[in-house]
């Protein structure tokens, strides 16, 4: 019943090979016996995974509930056939190739035919290989063959992550028409290409194409998948976007104590209380975990799909990467339909029936019912892989290694042997049937059919467009969601793509309102990011800018409704942050409201880095001005060895002493703390002085907290005129988009062409009708060349003549015309109607005008027919081939 | 074009002529009252203007320490002087007066700006301390040689000079001259020297430059290699083991030693004296390198140490500024609550919390600084002890080897005695076939005197050798005792400093809320 026992029977390797002649006249026998089974086998439709699962008690009732199963199944899966339907195709227009078959080709099939009768007859139990199913033309095609090893000419296909990730996006995905079935067509990657659509062996066969033209050793497979898989649905996976890329902790190396550090004060507490806390927070900790733990299962729980019935059944087809080429560490798979990688173990491959590449086919011989967990891919291997094609390519995983350079040297040339024969191998595949496969450079770019793609995943939806698709630029967006339904949403993500205001993402938290928008490089205000709750200016917001792009080198620029923070770095005068704290507005008088009304300045705080260059006890660290109170507080920085600051504070009053004169300075309004005292700080002159400067600054700090506040309106301002215009920008290598340069390209060869024009009338012999008697090459006599002027000129003299005449008679019926018209007025000039009348009028003017033209015409070309003549009479007589002979004699 | 002693009378620079200035230069309006009211101190003016004064002598400027700028212009004074104490002095101005010679102006090293225009000098020196001079006026004066421009080369910072109105600006080739031989030079004579003029002038002067140019850079070369080899000396200095590396020790043992030369003429010494001094010179050696190999020992046991030092005062500082900063944001707050307060309870509460909040700031403060003097103690002994052990086993080390040194030297002695009194034999016996020297002949006239002689010179060779060694060795012990010494006293000072500081910013917050009290009783 199961493998195992056709593994122990017999090593069917061994035994076709001597059986490979006898069998050949058997043939019509046996197919017949053959067809039998497999009618049998279809009615039975067991396969080994299922019978696993479905053995223990196999009670009637059971089979009959699968059955009732089964048949519920059959009815939700969407009758729906290829969707390529032949009708579509216009098959005429393919390629020889894809209508017959090449002797070879035929060749093959034959063998192939015949393993297959072997096989069928060595393990009954196995449903029918997948060996050559019809194309688009009908025709039979061996798998194999319908791979065309193709390296894109796209750097990015390169890699098997981007070659995957390319053809699920590039595809739409089409169920199987049967899906306990393979399909019985497969068509070429190029008509697949063509209509962008496709199966899931038809994904496979175009990615193996892909990677095996990339260098990959890859394969495809078919065999059995879960239900997700065959159905694309990743409703039940967490979205590779959402998951937080680990933080990789790195461990600080601890610096051996040098030989004279310094010991510890000796620590007093007692270490049986510090135990005691210790156990009380681990237990703590531990009922923590556990209920988390709890938690978590009980997620788990509600997310678990339901079982599916036709689990093990579904017919599946993907990618097998082994290790070996390319630098693959680690034999994987590839689900063509996701573009993802999956391990060998993974849960959701439940069954291989065969895999095969360009250049053979091999049948899995091992057992399944742990799905593909024991798998091993040692193709090598006869017993556990039995190849369709003697001796093709792999050898033994153990000769392998011996082999290894040679090998090597072999599969690297693999692409470029395809077409050659080999003379030591019995039999090798035939080329590719298919044509090269090709990618436009639209279709590359708009990738996704139509250029939209939607994902659902677990929790989240991805949605993907073309660049240029969206006239905002919108390329990406996902949107996460709280619940398993996807009906709250809990953020949004907008990724842009060539936006003129260099927006790059947008990240919507719509549980706190919260708007980050984050810039590339180049913003006209070097904005870097911008987090905000609303666009309405003095709200909560923070902006971070380029500060390299800056002249006053902002970083950070945070407001809340009442402050606003800013942090700066690398400006001259060592300004480093400043917190402004604003008041209420005052309310003012309404004589010029359209000014603005800025909120008064409660207080500034600036902070300075240290400036190296002044002693630290002049180096002012940090500034406070309360400005209502006149007060101004200094903070200097601290010097090396000193764990103390100067500080000194100024009290700003305007008094008036006994006298009534104005007081300047008062000792008492200046505290200072020095931390060495020094003379000449005490000194009223200096305080003063140092006043007044402080004065000047504050004055200057208001001005700058204001031009800030001025500075984030403006920018709101342009933000959302940019966000109205959202003009995309065009890179000036894009020769399609550009429209500015596709003008101005055209333009340019307008005038080449017209260039080209001129050139070829430049080129143009006047003479060559005159010369024509005679024979080219030869010189000319004198009287010849006396006869070719002669009647070049008198030619010449006929033309203008007639031009004249031309003219004339066009002027004589012109005349005549108009005085037939006016001989038809005059005598029905009575009885005409207005209209005739005004139809007459506009005929006369045009009339005249037409004469007036003619006449003009006529008489320049009196002017010039002489001038004209005697120009040519000039140039013939400089003309190189007559000039010899003209010369001497005229 | 000078003036006359007899037309004015000169004035004498004194007190009150300087006040005078001061007061009328200083600050204006409401800054001058308050200047006035306080009076300015002169070492507080930073310049000063006195021209037209008719000084004759400059004096009394002693006072004036922090002087930047000073203008002594059209006066009639005759000689530099008494500007000694104006370091500071960036800019001088001593144009028409009557100064014959450049001096006196040894001290001005800040100086960038000097003029000396309208003078009588007739020769530039003496301004070889002026190393960051970058214009010099010295227009109008009677320089007559061009050499005095060579001079110049040595100012790298000079940029403007005036030099017409003298003879040599009469000559033909002057301006070339100038700049050819001050490439540096911008402005001449006040105007701008163009790039085409430098090339012309680069041109003419190529042979004799380049000759120039090639003599100061061998100068500048040999002093390099000057420095290069004193700095190699000073190392070995740090090391005691100077001249080790070099016959230098043999050589000085036989530099004063007549009888040993004399009988280094002997037949056989020579080869002796050979073999003795190869020996010598590689124990010598052997010292010289183990001296500098434990002085590297040394200094990386100073450098842990030092770091170790200061990682921990760093650390410790780190720890009070916290605590100080932690404190000085509650101190705001409640400085600014005991103002708004206008209970009379509660600010008494306040005030109490707020003292009780200085003097456990002081406790926190004086505790961290006594755990760091314990630390450090402990640390530094340690240090010490190190130290003192290494020292210790440096100078027994290099005993030994001085002690190898004297047993070559008696061997040498016994095999010299060996001959020479075979010589004296041979002689005696009138066997000797060679002619020595007369004067080492006279030394062979009995035994006693030849036993004597070599006796003697073998006496100053343990002596120089003894000499070296009491030179190791207590140069070695005084430098170690110093190290200990200074570590100690720098420790004590930072202790002193640390515990000042606190004190006075403790201090400085209790006067604040004394003086907060007092307002607030007062009110």
């Amino acid at each position: 019943m199961t493998l195992a026992v056709l593994r122990g029977g017999l090593s069917l390797d061994s035994q076709r090979r001597a059986r490979m002649e006898v069998l050949k006249e058997k043939v019509e026998e046996e197919e017949e016996a053959e067809r039998e089974e497999a009618a049998e086998r279809g009615k039975k439709m067991m396969r080994p995974v299922e019978m696993r699962r479905e053995e223990p008690p196999m009670t009637q009732e059971m089979l009959r509930d699968l059955e009732k199963k089964l048949s519920e199944i059959e009815i939700v899966i969407p009758e729906q056939p290829s969707i390529i339907t032949k009708d579509t195709i216009d098959i005429s227009k393919l390629p020889l190739s894809y209508q017959s078959n090449t002797l070879k080709e035929e060749h093959l099939l034959e063998v192939a035919d015949n393993f297959a009768r072997q096989y069928s007859h060595l393990c009954p139990d196995r449903v029918p290989l997948f060996l050559h199913p019809l194309n688009e033309c009908g025709v039979p095609k061996f798998v194999s063959t319908t791979i065309r090893p193709t390296l894109m000419p796209y750097p990015e296909l390169y890699n098997w992550d981007s070659c995957a990730q390319f053809v699920s996006d590039f595809l739409s995905m089409v169920p199987l028409p049967d899906p306990l079935q393979p399909p019985s067509h497969l068509y070429s990657s190029t008509t697949v290409l063509k209509h962008q659509k496709g199966n899931c062996f038809d994904f496979s066969t175009l990615l193996c194409s892909m990677l095996i033209g990339a260098g990959y050793d890859a394969y495809c497979v078919n065999g059995y998948g879960s239900q997700d898989l065959c159905h694309m649905d990743l409703t039940r996976d967490v979205c590779p976007l959402t998951m937080k890329r680990k933080e990789v902790v790195q461990e600080e190396e601890k610096v051996p104590p040098k030989k004279y550090t310094i010991k510890p004060p000796r620590d007093l507490n007692s270490r049986f209380e510090q135990e005691q806390e210790m156990k009380k927070q681990e237990e703590l900790q531990g009922e923590e975990e556990r209920r988390r733990k709890e938690e978590e299962q009980r997620l788990l729980e509600v997310e678990k799909a339901k079982t599916d019935p036709l689990h093990g059944l579904r017919v599946h087809s993907w990618v097998l990467v082994l290790s070996g080429k390319r630098e693959v560490p680690e034999s994987f798979y590839i689900d063509p339909f996701t573009a993802r990688s999956y391990s060998t173990q993974d849960d959701h491959f439940l069954g291989i029936e065969s895999l095969w590449n360009h250049k053979n086919y091999w049948v899995n011989m091992q057992d399944c019912w742990n799905g593909c967990k024991d798998l091993v891919f040692d193709l090598g291997d006869p017993v556990r892989w039995e190849y369709l094609l003697l001796g093709t390519d792999k050898a033994p995983l153990s000769v392998a290694e011996e082999e290894d350079d040679a090998m090597n040297d072999d599969d690297n040339d693999d692409v470029e042997n395809l077409g050659k024969e080999d003379e030591d191998k019995s039999f090798d595949m035939p080329s590719s049937w298919v044509e090269q496969i090709e990618i436009s450079p639209e279709a590359f770019e708009t990738r996704c059919p139509n250029g939209k793609k939607v994902i659902q995943y677990k929790r989240a939806k991805l949605e993907k467009w073309a660049p240029y698709l969206n006239s905002n630029g919108l390329v990406c967006r996902l949107t996460t969601y709280e619940d398993l339904e996807c009906t709250m949403t809990l953020e949004i993500k907008e990724w842009f793509q060539n936006r003129e205001d260099t927006l790059q993402l947008r990240h919507i938290n719509k549980s706190t309102g919260l708007n980050i928008d984050y810039f590339k490089p180049g913003h006209p205000q070097a904005l870097r990011v911008h987090a905000y709750k609303s666009m309405q200016p003095e709200m909560d917001r923070v902006m971070e800018f380029y500060e390299t792009a800056r002249v006053d080198g902002l970083i950070k620029r945070e407001e809340t409704p009442k402050t606003m923070t800013e942090y700066y770095r690398g400006r001259s005068d060592f300004l480093s942050y400043r917190h402004v704290d604003f008041g209420d507005r005052v309310k003012k008088l309404a004589l010029n409201s359209a000014e603005s009304n800025p909120r008064p300045m409660v207080k500034i705080t600036e902070r300075f880095s240290r400036n190296p260059e002044k002693p630290a006890d002049e180096d002012v660290a940090e500034r406070v001005f309360l400005i209502p109170e006149e007060r101004t507080q200094l903070r200097y920085h601290c010097r090396d060895d000193h764990i103390t600051a100067s500080r000194r504070e100024f009290l700003r009053r305007t008094e008036v002493d006994s006298k009534g004169n104005k007081i300047i300075m008062t000792p008492d309004m200046c505290i200072n703390f020095e931390v060495e005292p020094v003379e000449h700080t005490k000194k009223l002159l200096y305080q003063y002085e140092a006043m007044m400067k402080l004065k000047n600054e504050e004055k200057l700090s208001r001005h700058q907290a204001w031009e800030s506040e001025l500075e984030v309106l403006e920018i709101l301002k342009l933000r959302e005129e940019e966000e109205g215009a959202h003009t995309l920008t065009i890179s000036i290598y894009d020769t399609k988009r550009n429209e500015k340069s596709k003008e101005y390209r055209e333009a340019m060869e307008h005038v080449m062409h017209e260039e080209h024009l001129r050139q070829v009338e430049a080129q143009l012999d006047y003479l060559a009708p005159f010369l024509a008697p005679f024979p080219p090459g030869e010189k000319l006599t004198h009287w010849q060349a006396v006869q070719v002027r002669d009647e070049c000129l008198s030619d010449f003299k006929q033309r203008l003549i007639d031009k004249a005449n031309l003219i004339q008679a066009r002027f004589e019926k012109e005349t005549q015309e108009l005085q037939k018209q006016q001989q038809w007025y005059q005598e029905n000039q009575v009885t005409l109607t207005a209209e005739d009348k005004a139809w007459y009028l506009s005929y006369y003017s045009q009339a005249v005008f037409r004469m007036r033209i003619l006449e003009q015409r006529l008489n320049r070309h009196r002017e010039l027919a002489p001038l004209k003549y005697l120009a040519l009479e000039e140039k013939l007589h400089k003309d190189p081939r007559l000039v010899e002979f003209l010369e001497v004699f005229v | 074009m000078h003036r006359l002693y007899n037309s004015v009378e000169p004035r004498v620079m004194d007190e009150d002529m300087l006040k005078l200035a001061v007061g009328e230069q200083g600050p204006k309006e409401e800054a001058g009252q308050l200047a006035r009211q306080e009076g300015i101190l002169f070492k507080d003016v930073l310049s000063l203007r006195l021209d037209f004064q008719n000084i004759l002598r400059i004096d009394s400027l002693w006072q004036f320490e922090n002087l930047r700028k000073l203008q002594l212009d059209n006066n009639i004074i005759e000689k530099i002087e008494g500007l000694e104490h104006l370091v500071h002095l960036v800019w001088l101005d001593l144009s028409f007066n009557n100064i014959e010679a450049i001096e006196g102006l040894d001290t001005l090293v800040n100086l960038e700006d000097l003029s000396l225009f309208n003078n009588r000098i007739s020769k530039i020196d003496s301004l070889d301390a002026l190393v960051k001079l970058q214009v010099l006026s010295l227009g109008n004066n009677q320089i007559g040689n061009m050499m005095n421009i060579i001079y110049l080369r040595r100012f790298k910072d000079l940029r403007t000079l005036s030099l017409s109105g003298n003879p040599i600006a009469e000559l033909e080739d002057y301006k070339m001259f100038v700049c050819a031989h001050l490439p540096d030079l911008v402005y001449l004579d006040f105007h701008r020297i163009d790039d085409h003029m430098k090339e012309l002038a680069e041109s003419k002067h190529q042979y004799s430059m380049d000759e120039l140019k090639h003599r100061e850079n061998l100068i500048q070369a040999q002093l390099d290699d000057e420095r290069a080899q004193q700095e190699e000396l000073e190392k070995h200095k740090a090391a005691f083991v100077e001249h080790l590396n070099s016959p230098f020790l043999f050589d000085s043992m036989y530099a004063e030693d007549v009888e040993g030369n004399k009988l280094a003429s002997l037949p056989g010494v020579s080869e002796l004296l050979q073999a003795y001094k190869d020996k010598f010179v590689t124990i010598c050696l052997n010292i010289f390198e183990y001296g500098l190999k434990q002085q590297e020992k040394w200094k990386l046991e100073l450098d842990t140490f030092n770091e170790c030092v200061q990682e921990a005062i760093q650390e410790n500082q780190e720890q009070g500024k916290r605590r100080i900063a932690k404190f000085e944001e509650k101190h705001l707050l409640s400085l600014n609550a005991i103002r708004d307060e206008s209970d009379l309870i509660n600010i008494e509460v306040k005030i109490l919390e707020y003292s009780e909040d200085i003097t456990e700031l002081f406790n926190v403060l004086m505790t961290l600084e006594m755990q760091l003097v314990e630390q450090l103690e402990e640390t530094i002994n340690m240090f010490e002890r190190n130290i003192i052990d290494l020292v210790a086993l440096f100078i027994e080390n290099v005993q030994s080897l001085m002690a190898q040194c004297r047993d070559l030297e008696n061997h040498h002695h016994e095999k010299l005695l060996e001959i020479s009194i075979n010589t004296l034999e041979k002689i005696l016996k009138g066997e000797l076939d060679e002619d020595l020297p007369d004067d080492l002949r006279a030394l062979f006239v009995d035994k006693d005197t030849i036993v004597n002689a070599v006796g003697a010179s073998h006496d100053i060779h343990l002596l120089k050798i003894d000499n070296r060694e009491d030179e190791l060795v207590t140069k070695t012990n005084s430098w170690c005792a110093h190290l200990v010494d200074t570590i100690h006293k720098n420790e004590m000072m930072r202790n002193r400093g640390r515990v000042k500081e606190i004190s006075q910013y403790i201090d400085h917050m209790q006067n604040e809320l004394d003086s907060l009290e007092c307002s607030d009783v007062i009110d």
